[in-house]
């Protein structure tokens, strides 16, 4: 059987500064890989090449057997409100709208009805214990409700593969657990894949498995400077 | 030696008898060593001998004689300066792993250090995994998660000092072969 | 996407916004307005003495009077376009998280523009109601029924409805066409640049433009054009002479700043020099409106000029000849000449003071967009004063030459029609082609030649103002850098 996704020889620059320098990953279906690796190794940028926000400029990306990175723009951003939820640090809710329409922007992106959207909208904040926040904005809320409403929103579509980046990066060690927690048990209860990036051990440890990037390649002894040679 | 404090905080709430008090360690602390019958006898009695616990009473219902101990006030006393009393921060280094890699760059090179750090961060990461993936369970008590949060952060400490060194011994082979 | 999802993104936004929304719905009512005047001057058919203002009554100038009209709505519908990136890093925020959301780089410049649409349509209305309430308002016919202005006649509805919508439809677009500078990626906002540095090629523009501008005035001897023609190469000459002085400006920015970096001493030149060479598109970008404005001025200034000394030389000429009444020249008074010149002076005044808000406008989204820039060397000790002097010296070094060159390029147009206007032409043609009889003039002015004199004055009244509306434009921007300079932009995601 085919991984769900897949990286072959992932090759990214920028300008003249190698990211990524030839990686290759496979994801299984409901998996939870961690990528990890020092400041500054390429694990983000594979995250981006891999969720199709970056084109990779050699290699491909393989999800459901299609080369997503021959894909448009549109297309890849499409992927994004249907099958790929991503998480971040922070900033990627949007600073205007409540954090039901947050939750609620990619079904309305995708051509729900208003109606419709809030309410399941509505309904994933509960599932994530902040459904008291519904009709605030991201600015009066604590970081670690913020994450939490930015994984409803990842997750609100139902995704097959969740692209999280360092997503508990900006909080406190219990808040960071919890957020953690949550993620990694919907994500279980969804069956949906996930790419956790991330620097810490302790983050790594939710994953089923762990990868190591250093200098923009796979390091397959989990560290180790003399891989590359 | 805190397996006496231990038990004085664990009388600290009433009277107890030795079988009782291990029960209620191995309980409180899920992830120290048990503690075995005879440790408990034998830390009772120096605890009785220097006057802060007292007998406090037999009962006998069904089996063999079961004595109960009490805190005094001097072992209360004794308890809330420990309780109070700063330790010092770890003034010598005793660790197997450190020693290994200490003695692996003397006895043998780089190189041999270098794949003892690889195993060895392999072995930190799968107990980390086992231990995160434990306190993330919906059964897990509080005792479970304190106790499986302090391991982690041990862990997560020697695997820090695991991935500097291993930054270092890679220097260090280096400069060797060229 | 549904259309009330469109809506509700599109009117998502703070204060910032709100005022970006404002200023939208502002320039486009005068957009409107300016081009409903157009549109009612034309209405009006024939000879239409029915009016006190001979600019209206005469079908020949009318053509000309909405044609400034229109030339007014320009820079003004530029300035809607401009506003598209005022509060942009908020917006940019907000377009980059809606692009992570899912949405497609066409549906976050569609959300952007719509925006832009809707403050348009709601400025364009308005200025249908004001424009409607002020022809109710000024129409005061005279004792013989005579009015001032066309307030008794209106376009046809069809012409009324487009105008309305073509405002918010231009804006839109051109707002989207500035948007094509910007990438808006799910990770942030990211503006094309381009790496080399501009040639100087624009120079060709003007050459070609100064040739066109040339020809009918040097080629009538030997052949005839039509009215129209000549219309075409005057027209397609100041054209491109315009294009030729705002690209140039880039090419000018840039060697301004390579001499900067190369002979300036401190902080100060060092940072303006540098921020000349990373952008020298900018100064073309943000001055495009002035320098148009300025040309269009200069050419005014010197086309009144040429005038004067032609009606100068009717007047020796029928003094020579004894004449008082009557005699060669204009029929009428040359006030009315003077008041078309006049006409074309105000609307370059208007223009200029939009363009200025637009220069505003632009600078403000400059500093903004590199705040952060600015907030970490505030951070680390520059002092604020020394950053608002490298951007007053970033827009004023290139600036002074373009205007210069703007000047000069307009001055030298109309003086390539005519420099010179020599009195007495038949005494000239009888002495060169050797007839008799005229080797003695009876009149010794017969001889004088009258020289076009170049309008110094006016021309540095002109260049004056433009640098003034730039000052206090770069005054009011240098308020935005003081805003942006706050340590708090170094947090904000």
């Amino acid at each position: 059987m085919s991984a769900l996704l897949s990286g072959t020889n992932v090759v990214r620059n920028y300008g003249a500064t190698p990211a990524l320098r030839g990686v290759d990953l496979a994801v299984d279906e409901g998996e939870i890989v961690a990528v990890t690796g020092p400041s500054g190794c390429g694990k983000s940028t594979l995250l981006h090449c891999l969720a199709g926000i970056l084109r990779p400029d050699a290699g491909t990306v393989t999800y459901r057997d299609q080369n997503i990175g021959l894909w448009s723009e549109a297309a890849r951003s499409r992927l994004r409100r249907t099958d790929f939820g991503v998480l971040f640090q922070f900033g990627q809710l949007v600073p205007e709208l409540t954090a039901v329409e947050n939750v609620a922007l990619p079904l309305l992106l995708a051509g729900s009805g208003r109606r419709e959207a809030r309410s399941v909208a509505a309904e994933w904040l509960d599932r994530l214990g902040v459904a008291e926040l519904a009709e605030q904005r991201p600015g009066a809320m604590s970081g670690g409700q913020q994450q939490r409403c930015a994984t409803a929103r990842a997750l609100v579509t139902q995704p097959r593969v969740l692209f999280a980046d360092e997503p508990t990066g900006a909080l406190d060690v219990l808040t960071g657990e919890q957020v953690l927690g949550e993620i990694v048990r919907v994500a279980r209860e969804l069956g949906t894949a996930v790419v956790l990036v991330t620097h810490a051990a302790s983050v790594a440890a939710y994953a089923d498995r762990e990868i190591v990037l250093r200098d923009g390649v796979l390091d397959p002894t989990g560290l180790g400077l003399g891989v590359a040679r | 030696m805190s397996t006496a404090h231990v038990l004085l905080g664990l009388l600290a709430g009433g009277p107890r008898h030795g079988y009782d008090l291990k029960r209620a360690h191995d309980e409180s602390l899920p992830r120290a060593k048990p503690l075995a019958f005879g440790q408990v006898y034998a830390t009772l009695g120096r605890l009785e001998r220097d006057g802060y616990v007292t007998e406090s009473g037999q009962d006998r219902d069904g089996g063999p004689d079961r004595t109960s101990y009490e805190l005094t006030d001097d072992g209360r006393r004794h308890l809330d300066t420990w309780l109070s009393a700063v330790e010092p921060p770890a003034p010598y280094v005793t660790s197997e792993i450190f020693s290994k890699v200490v003695v692996a760059l003397h006895a043998a090179d780089a190189e041999r250090a270098r794949d003892y750090l690889v195993a060895q961060r392999a072995a930190h990461m799968s107990r980390m995994r086992e231990l995160t993936t434990a306190k993330s369970t919906p059964a897990a008590s509080i005792g479970d998660v304190i106790a499986a949060d302090y391991a982690i952060g041990h862990l997560e400490a020697d695997l820090r000092w695991l991935q500097t060194t291993l930054t270092r011994v890679a220097g260090l082979s280096k400069e060797v072969t060229n | 996407m549904r259309p009330s999802t469109l809506t509700r993104l599109a009117v998502a936004g703070s204060r910032t916004d709100l005022l970006r929304t404002v200023l939208t719905a502002l320039s486009a009512l005068l957009a409107t307005v300016a081009m409903l005047c157009a549109a009612t001057v034309l209405s009006v058919h024939g000879w239409a003495d029915r009016y006190t203002n001979p600019l209206l009554v005469e079908p020949g100038l009318r053509p000309g009077v909405a044609g400034t009209l229109i030339l007014v709505s320009l820079p003004v519908l530029a300035l809607a376009g401009q506003c598209i990136r005022l509060g942009a890093p908020a917006r940019d925020r907000r377009l980059a998280a809606i692009r992570l959301a899912g949405a497609t780089p066409q549906e976050s410049v569609l959300i952007a523009t719509a925006e832009t649409a809707v403050a348009s349509l709601l400025g364009s209305v308005t200025g249908l109601v004001a424009f409607i309430v002020a022809r109710r308002q000024l129409d005061r016919p005279n004792f013989y029924g005579q009015r001032v202005l066309p307030t008794d006649v209106l376009p046809p509805v069809p012409v009324i409805v487009v105008l309305v919508l073509l405002v918010p439809v231009l804006s839109a677009w051109i707002g989207a066409f500035l948007l094509r500078q910007v990438i808006i990626t799910p990770l942030g906002v990211v503006r094309r640049v381009r790496t080399r540095g501009p040639r100087p090629w624009p120079g060709l523009l003007i050459a070609a433009g100064v040739v066109l501008f040339a020809v009918p005035g040097q080629l009538a001897e030997q052949r005839s054009f039509s009215k129209n023609t000549i219309y075409a190469f005057l027209g397609a000459g100041a054209v491109l002479t315009m294009a030729g002085v705002v690209l140039g400006t880039a090419w000018i920015s840039y060697a301004v700043g390579v001499l900067l970096r190369r002979y300036g001493r401190g902080p100060v030149t060092l940072l303006a020099g540098q921020r000349l060479i990373t952008d020298p598109w900018n100064g073309s970008r943000t001055m495009a409106g002035l320098l148009t404005a300025v040309i269009a001025g200069a050419i005014a200034l010197a086309y009144r000029e040429l005038l004067a000394t032609e009606f100068r030389s009717y007047d020796i000429y029928n003094a020579m000849m004894g004449w008082s009444e009557g005699g060669v020249g204009a029929p009428d008074e040359p006030e009315f000449y003077y008041g078309a010149v006049r006409l074309v002076m105000v609307a370059v005044a208007l223009v200029s003071v939009v363009a200025a808000a637009g220069v505003l406008v632009a600078l403000a989204e400059s500093i903004v967009a590199r705040r952060r820039t600015y907030a970490a060397l505030t951070a680390t000790g520059v002092p604020r004063r020394t950053l608002s002097a490298a951007v007053l010296l970033q827009t004023l070094t290139p600036l002074i030459p373009a205007l210069l060159l703007a000047l000069a390029a307009g001055d030298a147009l109309v003086r390539l029609i005519e420099t010179e206007i020599p009195i007495g032409n038949e005494f000239r043609e009888c002495v060169e082609r050797g007839l008799g009889g005229c080797e003695a003039p009876r009149h010794p002015e017969m001889a004088t030649v009258l020289h076009v004199p170049i309008p110094w004055a006016n021309l540095a009244l002109l260049g004056g103002g433009a640098l003034l509306a730039v000052l206090v434009a770069v005054g009011a921007g240098l308020l935005v850098l003081r805003a942006s300079t706050d340590l708090e932009e170094l947090r904000a995601g």
